[in-house]
């Protein structure tokens, strides 16, 4: 990318290309299951998002993000079922919820770190799901709650599939401007220092476990919001949004877009939905296709997809390949 | 208090089962460093074996060494592909999302094989009930008891007394050190591998008749394991020991005495209270990077 070019592409000219691209695709295509599908993808690539805030910003792996994704579907349900809320505000208390739950969790677990924090996260989802299970006043028990009024977001009927994409595809691009704009400040420098080396990050006074809490009350609501925009498609908020299943999910469009770009989970979410349906893939079939995927890009480009591509790019232009590892 | 008596025996009983799953566990993080969340896995392998073999008339005391072997073999297999590409000296981080993705693959094998149907596991012990002094057992869960004591205590004995053993404990602590010595440290590492995966393998084998077999059935018996590893302190074998039987015993009071449903948020607690307030665990080393 050098500087000298008369036009440089920005951020600001990505962004309105990828509304360009949203506003096309929600009017060309035409086969309402493709235009669901990609409604979904999209509300599923926020929740790949927020895993990202965690893993390629602080380099934890979240086992226990789908705890928000639950909260998020779950405050949204009872505030739309047992409150009459409209969606947009059960929305908003879906994600104010999970940003007092990230608190909460956050300063009890935040002091691990690495293999231990991923336990305990991933823990915190059985607690959840049992809490969500036997709570069945408030959550409806294993039956979940179901049975909701048409549910509309600013005017657009989300129970119409092009409404529903077109809607979880904006707040998808509002999400990342948002990332960009906070990877881009003081506090997104601060978390990359504690990634990179957190002891030097400290002795050059920024609060480690401050920052950290920061990052995970950040992911919090990313991954509400999901959940919550996942209802329109589901119908039904079960237990199972606990499912430590969820995160692998997300985890996989993560791992598969790359960690280090800042849209990889979105491209990783793309890539996750749209090859299963054009080769109409169980979805077993797909996780062991996408885990053996991960498995070998581990191996050979622990940079995710992005990696690999540009060292094949760097192959071919000449380019010196940067030392693997430290 | 013959509830209270019944109970205790139940909850060391349960414990001893799960000892044998979280030796494996922890051996693994010992000596290797990895946190293998791929441990659930071969466990639900271990118990697929046993079902197969049992399905084609093998007797059950046969199918479990069967089992064993196979499991150990998918390890040795793992162990040369992945395993010792990738993972030893990287930290936990890459290592925790190559076995989990490695964990993905193995169930979503089992799945596609052999359904997601839950199946029964008949073994010869399965419809006895021994009663000592007037307490109730499940003629499996005394088998399991015996067989857990018996492999524990020889392994103990083997990693203590045979040069092989002296080798594995150098390697844990030092493996630098160890290569200097003259020690084949990939080797041990190999071995090492093989002996957690097939722990983890025994202990299927050893609870399907009790809990049915199923592809996703590693999950639950890894999340016991970690509670039970981090309770004893990571990389500590007697520590999961005792681990698996205080886990045993509070999971069986908890069921009597408060509530049923609520049991399997206990473990949790119990691990989240732990690395709060005693992160080292019973008998483990502080080594926690916290901050």
């Amino acid at each position: 990318m050098s500087s000298t070019r008369a036009f440089r592409i920005n951020g600001a000219h990505l962004i309105v290309a990828w509304l360009l691209v949203i506003a096309a695709f929600g009017t060309l295509v035409s086969n309402p299951f493709v235009v669901t599908l990609a409604g979904y993808t999209s509300a599923f690539a926020l929740f790949a998002l927020s895993i990202n805030v965690m893993l390629g910003g602080l380099g934890e792996v979240p086992l226990g993000q789908c705890v928000f994704f639950g909260l998020g579907a779950y405050a949204a349900a009872i505030g739309m079922k047992s409150f009459g809320l409209p969606f947009e505000l059960a929305l908003l208390i879906a994600m104010a919820v999970s940003v007092a739950a990230a608190a909460v969790i956050g300063a009890l677990t935040l002091k691990l770190t690495g293999a231990y924090f991923s336990i305990v996260s991933w823990g915190l989802t059985g607690v959840v799901l049992v809490a969500a299970m036997n709570l069945e006043h408030v959550t409806g028990g294993p039956l979940g709650i179901f049975g909701f009024p048409t549910i509309t977001f600013a005017g657009v009927d989300l129970s119409e599939p092009r409404g529903y994409f077109l809607v979880c595809a904006v707040l998808l691009v509002a999400t990342v401007v948002v990332l960009a704009a906070v990877r881009d400040s003081r506090f997104g420098a601060a978390i990359e220092s504690v990634r990179q080396n957190p002891h030097l990050a400290r002795s050059m006074g920024v609060d480690v476990f401050r920052q950290r809490l920061k990052a995970f009350m950040l992911s919090a609501p990313i991954a509400a919001m999901a959940g919550a925009l996942c209802i329109p498609y589901t119908q039904i908020v079960t237990p199972e949004v606990f499912a430590v299943s969820n995160t692998v999910d997300a985890l996989l469009m993560v791992l598969l877009g790359g960690s280090r770009l800042l849209v990889g989970p979105v491209i990783g979410a793309m890539i996750f939905s749209i090859i299963p349906y054009f080769f109409n893939m169980d979805p077993n079939v797909r996780i062991l296709i996408f885990s053996s995927a991960i498995i070998l890009i581990m191996i050979f480009a622990p940079g995710g997809l992005h990696q690999l591509m540009s060292a094949v790019a760097d192959r071919f232009t000449g380019g010196r390949r940067a030392p693997s590892g430290i | 208090m013959d509830l209270l008596l019944q109970t205790l025996v139940n909850g060391l009983v349960v414990g001893s089962g799960y000892a044998v799953i979280a030796v494996g566990l922890t051996l693994v993080f010992g000596i290797l460093g990895i946190v293998n969340f791929a441990h659930g896995a071969f466990y639900a392998l271990g118990a697929y074996a046993v079902f197969l073999a049992l399905s084609v008339g093998v007797p059950y005391l046969v199918a479990l060494p069967i089992a064993v072997a196979v499991v150990v073999a998918v390890g040795f297999l793992i162990e040369l592909s992945i395993v010792r590409r990738s993972l030893y000296g990287v930290g936990n981080h890459g290592s925790l999302i190559v076995t989990f993705a490695l964990a993905q693959v193995l169930m979503a094998l089992m799945l596609l094989i052999a359904g997601p149907d839950p199946h029964p596991v008949r073994s010869p012990f399965g419809q006895s009930n021994l009663e000592v002094f007037g307490l109730m057992v499940a003629g499996q869960r005394v088998f399991i008891l015996l067989v857990s004591v018996a492999v524990l205590s020889a392994f103990g004995l083997w990693l203590q007394r045979s040069v092989r053993g002296q080798q594995i404990t150098a390697v844990a602590q030092n493996p630098r050190g160890a290569l200097y010595s003259g020690i084949n440290v990939p080797m041990i590492r190999t071995i090492s591998f093989m002996l957690g995966v097939g722990a983890a393998g025994l202990a299927g084998g050893l609870l399907a008749p009790i809990t049915t077999v199923f592809p996703t059935m590693g999950n639950g018996s890894l999340i016991t394991s970690f509670i039970v590893v981090i309770l004893g302190g990571m990389g500590s074998i007697s520590g999961a020991m005792l681990g698996a039987l205080l886990i045993g015993l509070a999971n069986a009071l908890f069921e009597t005495y408060v509530s049923v449903q609520w049991t399997p948020a206990l473990g949790w607690v119990l691990v989240i209270a732990i690395l709060l307030f005693a992160p080292q665990g019973l008998r483990g080393k502080a080594q926690l990077d916290r901050y």
